[in-house]
């Protein structure tokens, strides 16, 4: 057992190892809006700290966002995202991981639609998920965009029958993400 | 022993190859390497605590919160006679109300200021709210600062509810001021408590035996029955010295310490706040000091707090969800 975990940590160890020895590229500021639309409500929120990583060796792909961190005009309907519906003390955080289907070398400057196929983590619900959008590569730094609908009821949100008809059925959710290379050690 | 560490080394190698080969765990592991550098970059900021109390207000003394930048707060108050009062007399108190109404403003995301006329002794009252600290994943407490003014406008010669009768000979003998630092935690989901040392000074008092100077312990807290449902209570020990006061009236000490549970109900833009209290005064000065009803006696008063809050940020184009 004791052996076991040793392997464990030392696979782990050298995972990350190797995730390091390598070039990427990174930021911790790209931008998620969301955007829900009913004829009774319009609801806008930004989250200007969207953390996102992107492996050009293995195409590797990785995007991480704190709920507290999405900024709505009404903080009164912040609090409630946070607090009601997000529930973000106990899930902090959605993010989607997965890999871009497309081989593309970013050295390369070009605009390329890219495919990722993954997995979405919102609310504690983790499914497969697979993202449609724009990377514009200028060699040392990536541009992606994207745009997609989620469901909330799909990640187990819960809206309350009194506000069901301001919140839309879908949600969509746009990303605007600026990543510069990053050489790790 | 070396050698013996560079061969355990090379069999666990020799494991990682073999397991990651046959369960292609190098892929997976890659993307979860990326997200939890991510997770490692992203947990350098704090985070902090939201919602510790659903409102400003608990019942009828104030909460650790502040209302965010440009948003304005209305609270419509009342508080209806005794629940002892009698049905036909009274109507179990429905028929009589004294009524606060009350604005706040947020200058900051910390930084509110409020004002409200209370019909108790025609009082109105300024104050300000700023919080000092705020509880996160790191520091465990948020800590709010207090600081109120009131002025009572009743004709010089009024009876008080207690039964003194009062005098002023100026305006400066109406002022009372007070202080409050709310100490404060949400505990988990469902409760949050509050510590509230308050320091109430009357400009005047209605007898020579009671201090000016008025101290106070308070104690409050909610509990969250569902997401919209809560519960909550509210207790204010006042440190007096009533034997004092027997001693120069040869009357009993007419205040007892302000008692108060209610329920918490929250509609988007609006929380209704229905409760029991023996206080009638909505401000502190009222609540904390002179407060003439006890639960023994059943003197008990009904009331409710309504509050609902307007969003001035740009882009806000509507209030509530």
């Amino acid at each position: 057992m004791k052996n076991l975990i040793r392997i464990l940590v030392f696979l782990t160890a050298f995972q990350v190892n190797e995730a390091l020895g390598q070039t990427l590229y990174g930021t911790s500021t790209g931008e998620v809006k969301i955007y829900s639309d009913t004829p009774l409500e319009t609801i806008e929120a930004l989250n200007q700290k969207v953390g996102c990583l992107v492996n050009p060796a293995t195409m590797d792909l990785a995007v991480q966002m704190k709920i507290t961190d999405f900024v709505f005009p009404n903080k009164l309907m912040q609090e409630h995202f946070n607090e009601n519906y997000m529930e973000s003390e106990k899930y902090p955080t959605a993010n989607f991981k997965g890999k871009i289907k497309e081989q593309i070398d970013f050295k390369v400057p070009g605009t390329y639609p890219v495919t990722a196929v993954g997995s979405m983590t919102i609310h504690g619900v983790t499914k497969p998920f697979t993202v449609k959008g724009n990377l514009v590569s200028s060699g040392n730094s990536l541009k992606i965009d994207f745009k997609f609908l989620v469901k909330p009821e799909e990640y187990k949100v819960e809206i309350p029958s009194l506000v069901i008809t301001k919140i839309a059925e879908e949600i969509e959710v746009t990303g605007n993400i600026s990543l510069q290379e990053r050489k790790t050690n | 022993m070396r050698i013996q560490k560079n061969q355990f080394s090379l069999f666990l190698t020799g494991c990682f190859l073999l397991v990651g080969s046959v369960l292609f765990i190098p892929k997976a592991n890659a993307q979860d390497d990326l997200l939890s550098m991510l997770e490692e970059e992203q947990s350098k900021d704090p985070i902090y605590t939201l919602a510790t109390f659903k409102a400003t207000r608990l019942i009828n003394g104030q909460t650790i919160e502040t209302i965010s930048k440009n948003h304005l707060n209305f609270w419509i108050s009342h508080r209806f006679g005794a629940v002892n009062s009698g049905f036909l007399a009274n109507f179990f108190g429905l028929d009589e109300a004294r009524i606060r109404l009350g604005l706040e403003y947020g200058l900051t995301d910390k930084w509110l200021i409020g004002a409200g006329r209370s019909s108790q002794e025609k009082t109105y009252d300024l104050y300000t709210k700023y919080k000092l600290l705020r509880q996160s994943d790191r520091f465990p407490i948020t800590l709010t600062g207090m600081a109120g003014w009131g002025i009572n406008t009743m004709e010089s010669g009024y009876v008080m509810e207690s039964g003194s009768v009062m005098k002023f000979s100026n305006n400066l003998e109406r002022y009372t001021y007070w202080g409050q630092a709310f100490i404060g935690r949400k505990f988990n989901e469902k409760l949050s408590l509050q510590l509230v040392p308050t320091l109430v000074h009357y400009n005047k008092v209605e007898d020579p035996s009671i201090s000016n100077d008025q101290w106070a312990l308070g104690i409050g807290g909610r509990y969250k029955l569902t997401k919209r449902f809560t519960l909550s209570g509210e207790y204010y020990y006042a440190v007096t010295d009533p034997i004092a006061y027997e001693v120069s009236t040869r009357n009993p000490y007419p205040y007892h310490n302000s008692f108060s549970i209610g329920v918490d109900i929250e509609t988007g833009g609006h929380v209704f706040q229905l409760h029991f209290t023996n206080s009638r005064g909505m401000i502190e000065k009222q609540f904390v000091g002179q407060t003439v009803g006890s639960w023994e006696n059943a003197d008990i008063f009904y009331g409710f707090n309504i509050s609902r809050t307007f969003s001035f940020e740009k882009g806000a184009k509507n209030k509530d969800k």
